[in-house]
């Protein structure tokens, strides 16, 4: 099973409603790429940390997709994205094995830090040789 | 160690990876809060030397750091 996040960002001039059915749209299309979506969540109107095409503000759309054999439209839907002009951003991101990794990590990597200095011991050395070359 | 080196006299803060301290296993390109305390004024992502953070860690903090920036969630630069 392979999940997605994607996150657009949408023109603030773009009414919410037309928004909603750019949302719609893109979902049709993800779903019927076989693919799910687990999560929606609209952000509203965000300022932009720098503007992008002139603009300060977006709105930010977050969708949560879930494939189970490895198949999506995903491709198809950053291709649409690309082309609309509505569309200022998007980013896909494959949280899976990222996902997957940090949860091995838990509970591997919570009983030597029970111990104490589980993670002093690692860091410890190399900290210290860093804070004499800075006072010297 | 401290009697190998007398003369180091005051104390200097041991500094700790937050994310194993904090137990953050998954660095989220999202979470505007927590990368701000890695992007200092300049908005430079903040090295390992200074911060503190191990490798580990460091690796997919700064994965997420450059998500948030395309998405204009962190700037770039400011200026």
């Amino acid at each position: 099973m392979r999940t997605y996040e994607l996150v657009f960002i949408v023109d603030p001039r773009v009414s919410d409603e037309d928004v909603v059915t750019l949302i719609q749209e893109y979902k049709q299309m993800i779903s019927a790429g076989g693919s799910e979506i687990s999560t929606e969540e609209n952000w509203g109107r965000r300022k932009l940390a720098y503007p992008i095409e002139k603009l300060t503000e977006g709105k930010y759309v977050f969708l949560g997709i879930t494939s189970q054999n490895g198949k999506t439209s995903l491709p198809e839907v950053e291709h649409r994205m690309r082309q609309n002009d509505k569309i200022l951003r998007y980013l896909t991101v494959r949280t899976d094995e990222d996902l997957k990794r940090a949860a091995r990590r838990k509970p591997s990597g919570r009983s030597p830090a029970a111990g104490g200095a589980g993670t002093g011991v690692m860091d410890e050395p190399v900290d210290d040789d860093l804070d004499t070359g800075d006072e010297v | 160690m401290t009697m190998s080196r007398p003369r180091k006299v005051f104390f200097r803060r041991r500094k700790v990876c937050k994310f194993c301290a904090d137990k953050i296993d998954y660095i989220d390109y999202k979470d505007v809060k927590l990368l701000q305390q890695f992007i200092p004024e300049r908005s430079k992502i903040l090295p390992r030397r200074i911060s503190g953070t191990c490798a580990t860690h460091q690796r997919p903090l700064q994965q997420a750091i450059k998500r948030a920036r395309h998405l204009a969630l962190i700037p770039f630069t400011t200026d």
